[in-house]
């Protein structure tokens, strides 16, 4: 089986190489007939989709056929895992998930030299820096990180097992979708860079990638936040994101990728910011790569990080070269990225996106100086000097507030410029809506819920998280207004019902109004994170009978025990809950011990309302007694974080939604005669 | 076994890379003129958003008629241009038959 593997991740390695080498030539002789030759190496490029499937597969069959022979499969399975954890050992080592990285690559290599009709020309260029990528990666899984090296010596009975914290079901998913995301990214770079290098005119490649953006943007979200949901119920330390290496570096590309997602409508609106957006595309594609690197490499330390290894020259290289080639091709062909309009006002549609694209960029450079921080002081002092939550708040709770306040105006701007009767007119009802929302948060007594009675002068954490809330309510209230602006306008010419006609609204404009729709699950998600100035913990030692009093909940041990399987031992409590007097719950926090790799795992239970989770942690077992010691946190609004996430991605969903033909007609302008020429593109 | 699977994989992707029949479809050439195209599609997309915005009751007239009259301009200066090129293209390919 290992052979078939091996064979196969060459045989992709060669035809990626051919792929590369061959379209390349294609393209510099694309003038002398060489149309053929580029031709096969499209072809080469979707057989090495093949190839790499074909490898993948092995793995996954040698995982479920228990061929501990494979060092891969020996270090990351075992006889007992289940069959859905012996399918993520594809992605639950360093070799496995390079693989993964590979196979998600060729696939959207795939699907993209498949649909090269749109634009032949274009997609050969992109095909190319595919490749080019491509070929790294191969490198890497055939040379530095083999996933079928044999193991040395007389083949064990049973493999070590799956690192228990990879053992949940939201490790099944989580990897594949940020990974589907990181690599997505390859694709609007690639056909920015191929733009770049044919001095393309026009914004075709942006029409053409802008779905991909999206796509791969939308996996990125869902990944990180299965990832914080991963972290919050596994990790049993009642939080959801701690700013740890690994999580900033899936942020990292994230942050740039979602400010590409608001300047590229300037570039397609206005001709405006090419420049900018070039660099974002390229630094979203870096980032990317450089978070595999650090989730990969262990490079820095994280709770995440599953890997220890020597790809770090590999992929240092290759961020080196890849900055090299696209510097190169700036330097080249920047005049080419010449605006085609100025900004005409602050108070502009295009003010409001550079701002939120300022803001996006400086909070991806606080959280890259924060996560090299350890490595650069080590590099500089000799030692790991590292930087905690403390230090990314003091920038990202005010940035994100701006961001909000953004979020809440841009819609109300117009193009070009804003008077201010018209910034008035749209903002007024909106404002006084939000400040009405925040006096009431103040003013309402505290035993209303977490939220309520609000003091902001007693502590900063309280005033960010009413200034959240206030935003919030901004934001919510300029996108309702702007449904219902348009949607009586549709009403109007149409006689339908309100509802109706803002449907119809939307189907003529999915992505603006789409837009909006994860606008809001953003605010349902900020929401959820205001929550967080209100966390209570405790942690007590609980005997039979033992109660513990949090918030206005008291829970009472009932009992204690063990239980073996063939895969894990566990210990766990069980805790009655109750609430005014009455009993509202059972609990069943548990700590696991697997067999196979010898390590320990909390289980913690959470019991999730909209108003606030309990979340109980089995810290284990006090050695004098033999009594559980547990801990309660008691967490307001988190629910409402994996809300918001699930409206974002519907939002994401409409506006990948082609649009319904507007039928408004535009009359036609009369020719100016003497005019000067139109930007760019020649 | 091993053997034969990796032959049959290899002569497989050689014979779909390197086995062209038929023309290729090349596709049009971008020029000047089709990049123009695109802009004036894009300016009459905002004229009609600007016109939806107004009708929305989102823009004071003095705004609307300013915004309008400059996109107007914008689009005209397009489709001038455009109406240039496609003038010199057939004087072009006539020169270029003689």
């Amino acid at each position: 089986m290992a052979q078939i593997g091996s064979f196969a991740l060459l045989l992709a390695l060669a035809l990626g190489v051919y792929s590369f080498l061959a379209g390349l030539v294609a393209l510099i002789g694309q003038d002398q007939g060489y149309e053929r030759l580029g031709e096969t190496a499209r072809r080469a490029g979707i057989v090495t989709f093949a190839a790499v499937l074909l490898a993948a597969v092995v793995l996954v069959a040698a995982a479920f056929h228990d061929d501990f022979s494979i060092a891969y499969i020996f270090h990351h399975s075992n006889r007992d895992l289940s069959a859905p954890y012996k399918f993520a050992v594809l992605w639950s080592g360093q070799e496995g998930s390079l693989l993964f990285w590979s196979l998600l690559l060729a696939a959207y290599g795939f699907v993209l030299r498949l649909r090269n009709k749109t634009d032949p020309r274009l997609f050969a260029y992109a095909s190319v820096v595919l490749a080019g990528v491509q070929v790294f990666f191969l490198l890497l899984v055939n040379f530095a990180a083999n996933p079928f090296g044999l193991l040395q010596g007389s083949i064990p009975a049973d493999g070590s097992g799956l690192n228990p914290l990879l053992q949940y079901p939201e490790m099944v998913i989580h990897p594949p979708m940020l990974y589907l995301g990181y690599v997505g990214f390859t694709v609007p770079f690639a056909f920015a860079l191929g733009a770049l290098i044919m001095k393309y005119p026009g914004e075709k490649w942006i029409h053409i990638t802008r779905r991909w953006t999206m796509v791969t943007w939308g996996f990125l979200t869902c990944g990180i936040f299965l990832g914080a949901h991963w972290a919050y119920s596994v990790l049993g330390w009642g939080g959801y994101w701690g700013w740890d290496p690994v999580e900033n570096a899936s942020l990292m590309p994230w942050l740039t990728g979602t400010a590409f997602l608001h300047s590229v409508m300037m570039q397609e609106k206005r001709g405006m910011l090419k420049v900018w957006n070039m660099w974002l595309v390229f630094a979203t594609f870096w980032l990317a790569i450089l978070g595999t690197f650090l989730t990969r490499s262990g490079i820095i330390s994280s709770v995440h990080a599953f890997a220890q290894s020597s790809i770090g020259g590999w992929f240092a290289w290759f961020l080196g070269i890849s900055f090299a080639v696209f510097l190169f091709f700036f330097l080249k062909n920047k005049s080419h990225l010449r605006g085609e309009h100025k900004l005409e006002s602050l108070i502009s549609r295009e003010s409001s996106f550079l701002f939120n694209n300022l803001l996006f960029v400086l909070l991806c450079f606080t959280v890259l100086w924060g996560t090299w921080f350890p490595k650069i002081s080590e590099l500089v002092q000799g030692n790991q000097v590292t930087v905690g939550g403390p230090f990314y708040n003091r920038v990202a709770i005010p940035v994100a507030l701006l961001l909000l306040l953004l979020t809440a105006l841009g819609p109300l701007l117009a193009w070009r410029k804003t008077s201010f009767e018209s910034l008035k007119r749209n903002f007024f009802w909106p404002a006084v809506g939000a400040v009405a929302v925040a006096i009431f948060l103040v003013i309402t007594p505290q035993s209303w819920g977490s939220v309520f009675g609000l003091k902001p002068w007693k502590d900063i954490s309280y005033f960010y998280s009413l200034m959240a809330v206030g935003l919030c309510t901004l934001v919510t209230f300029t996108v309702a207004s702007e449904f219902y602006r348009g949607g009586r306008v549709i009403a109007k010419h149409t006689g339908q019902g309100m509802f109706a006609s803002m449907v119809q609204l939307t189907h003529r404009n999915t992505r603006r109004y789409g837009g909006y729709i994860v606008h809001f699950g953003v605010v349902v998600v900020i929401i959820g994170f205001a929550g967080a100035a209100f966390n209570q913990d405790k942690e007590q030692e609980m005997g039979y009978g033992d109660k513990m009093t949090i918030g206005s909940y008291t829970l009472i041990c009932r009992s204690y025990t063990d239980e073996e399987n063939p895969n894990y031992s566990s210990q766990w409590a069980i805790l009655d809950v109750y609430k005014g007097g009455k009993q509202i719950d059972t609990l069943t926090p548990e700590r696991r011990f697997y067999h196979a790799s010898q390590q320990t795992s909390t289980m913690p239970y959470i019991r999730s309302t909209l108003n606030e989770d309990l979340y109980l942690v089995y810290e284990g077992l006090n050695q004098d007694n033999g009594h559980p010691i547990l801990k309660a946190h008691l967490n307001p609004l988190v629910m409402w974080i994996w809300m918001g996430v699930w409206i974002i991605l519907a939002g994401t969903i409409l506006a990948l939604v082609p649009n319904a033909p507007a039928p408004v007609r535009v009359a036609a302008p009369k020719l100016v005669e003497t005019a000067a020429p139109v930007g760019a593109g020649d | 076994m091993n053997f034969a699977i990796c032959a049959a994989a290899t002569v497989a992707a050689l014979v779909y890379v390197f086995y062209l029949p038929g023309k290729l479809f090349l596709g049009p050439k971008n020029t000047r003129a089709s990049y123009l195209r695109e802009r004036k599609e894009a300016v009459y997309e905002n004229l009609r958003d600007l016109n939806f915005e107004y009708k929305a009751g989102k823009l004071p007239e003095a705004d609307y008629q300013s915004l309008k009259s400059s996109l107007q301009d914008e689009a005209a200066t397009i489709l001038a241009e455009i109406a240039r090129l496609e003038s010199a293209a057939p004087a072009q390919s006539r020169r270029a038959k003689v």
